[in-house]
């Protein structure tokens, strides 16, 4: 009886996983994936991975130049 | 009619159809999730991003090499002032490192091997690291003997701790564990805040929502699952499958809505939360090795993944291509990791050492 209730108990917990899940608002993806892609192109400017450094010089991680300047 | 006075055989026969009833419930349910997310693919994702201009170039060379571990390194955290980076090894030790000059400002040893996770608290004064002592242990940064002196023991699993990361402040960490769990923890009491179950295999890697107030983050599982939590009810509130093998990493987009995995499967897959469903799948035939590691560039159009084979691939997000390949590490990559401001990444690797890529 214990091991049938305790199952119970486990099937409750799957069901109310699932109903909550069922509930949730959901977009198309064409909507969605817009909202990614603007997202994405309002940032880019700033994404230096992506574009580069406009020079070198500002880039932190850059190899520093062997002359120096006193 | 009073409990007892229900004969046994009924009282069977009633648990027995509540269950039947339960089972039916739950088919129905996963039959309607999957009829209106496919309701909702309504086009791919690539081809909405065919309009877009192709990545043409992306000029990332290696900048540093971070060399000191004796031993694999298995998790690297970049500091909020973007310079400094803290790394965890197999050896036990966590090192600290200017990543500008590559020197090594802090290293503490630790009475285990194998520390898995390490995370720079907010201020950046903290560091929380753990792995298969099932710890998370805070360390202060200060001193190299009053890191040892003043380290706190904060929470424990019953089995390895893979991941953490400090969710609002210096006063809460949220771990990861072998043991199927996430766990939020209180720093200064060391109370467990909230436990997290639901999946059914070792949990590998977790991150916070980049754009709510701090209370939804995922979880990546040996179960192959990921999940979307609420922090404060501890339940799960979407979950994502079509990984064939281990969820090694998980990352949200910059944006909030998605979150890409990588798996041992030896794919990156991109899964919208809105929509509630997979949008993309990063892999190619040439490709057979596990993902160990993802992150995004800080617009999120570029998806970094370090691979068993060595390498860290390059893919467009949203074309679903990949970009290009960066060669350097001698082993497998176990972690990569974009600076705060996005000018650099971090690549840790099982050949001891970490480079930076800018």
């Amino acid at each position: 009886m214990d091991v049938m209730s305790s199952s119970l108990q486990q099937q409750r917990v799957v069901v109310e996983q699932l109903r909550r899940e069922a509930a949730i608002d959901r977009q198309t993806i064409s909507e969605s994936c817009a909202k990614m892609m603007k997202y994405i192109t309002e940032h880019e400017q700033e994404d230096y991975l992506l574009t580069g450094f406009t020079s070198q010089k500002v880039n932190p991680f850059r190899e520093k130049s062997s002359c120096t300047v006193l | 009619m009073s409990e007892a006075a229900v004969p046994a055989s009924n009282a069977n026969a009633n648990a027995t159809e509540k269950m039947a009833s339960l089972v039916r419930e739950a088919e129905n349910l996963k039959t309607k999730l999957e009829e209106e997310r496919q309701k909702l693919n309504d086009v791919n994702l690539s081809n909405i991003a065919e309009r877009l201009e192709q990545i043409a170039y992306v000029n990332i060379k290696p900048r540093k090499v971070l060399k000191g571990h004796q031993a694999k390194v298995l998790c690297t955290d970049w500091s909020p002032d973007k310079r400094h980076i803290i790394s965890s090894s197999q050896d036990g030790r966590l090192i600290i490192w200017d990543a500008f000059t590559t020197n090594k400002e802090h290293a503490v040893t630790m009475p285990t091997t194998w520390i898995m996770a390490c995370a720079y608290a907010p201020s950046g004064n903290f560091v929380a690291c753990g792995g298969l002592d099932n710890k998370v242990t805070v360390y202060p940064i200060t001193s190299d003997e009053e890191m040892a002196a003043k380290k706190r023991t904060v929470g424990t699993h019953t089995s390895y701790m893979s991941c953490c990361i400090y969710p609002n402040s210096d006063q809460q960490i949220l771990t990861g564990s072998g043991d199927s769990t996430c766990a939020l923890w209180d720093v200064e009491s060391g109370q467990l805040l909230q436990s997290f179950h639901g999946h059914s295999g070792d949990v590998m890697a977790i991150d916070l929502a980049p754009n709510e107030t701090g209370n939804t983050f995922v979880s990546g599982s040996c179960d192959r699952m990921a999940f979307i939590w609420d922090m404060r009810s501890g339940h799960v509130v979407q979950s994502f499958e079509g990984h064939q093998s281990d969820v090694n990493s998980v990352k949200f987009h910059p944006c909030g809505d998605a979150i890409a995995t990588g798996s041992d499967d030896s794919s990156c897959r991109l899964y919208d939360m809105r929509a509630d469903r997979e949008v993309a799948v990063f892999a190619k035939e040439s490709i057979i090795f596990g993902v160990n590691s993802v992150d995004f560039s800080v617009s999120g159009r570029l998806l970094f993944a370090g691979y068993n084979d060595y390498t860290v691939n390059l893919w467009d997000t949203l074309k679903s291509e990949r970009v290009c390949l960066l060669y350097g590490h001698e082993n497998k990559v176990s972690c990569v990791q974009v600076s705060p401001d996005g000018t650099a990444l971090s690549t840790g690797s099982w050949d001891y050492t970490i480079r930076v890529w800018a």
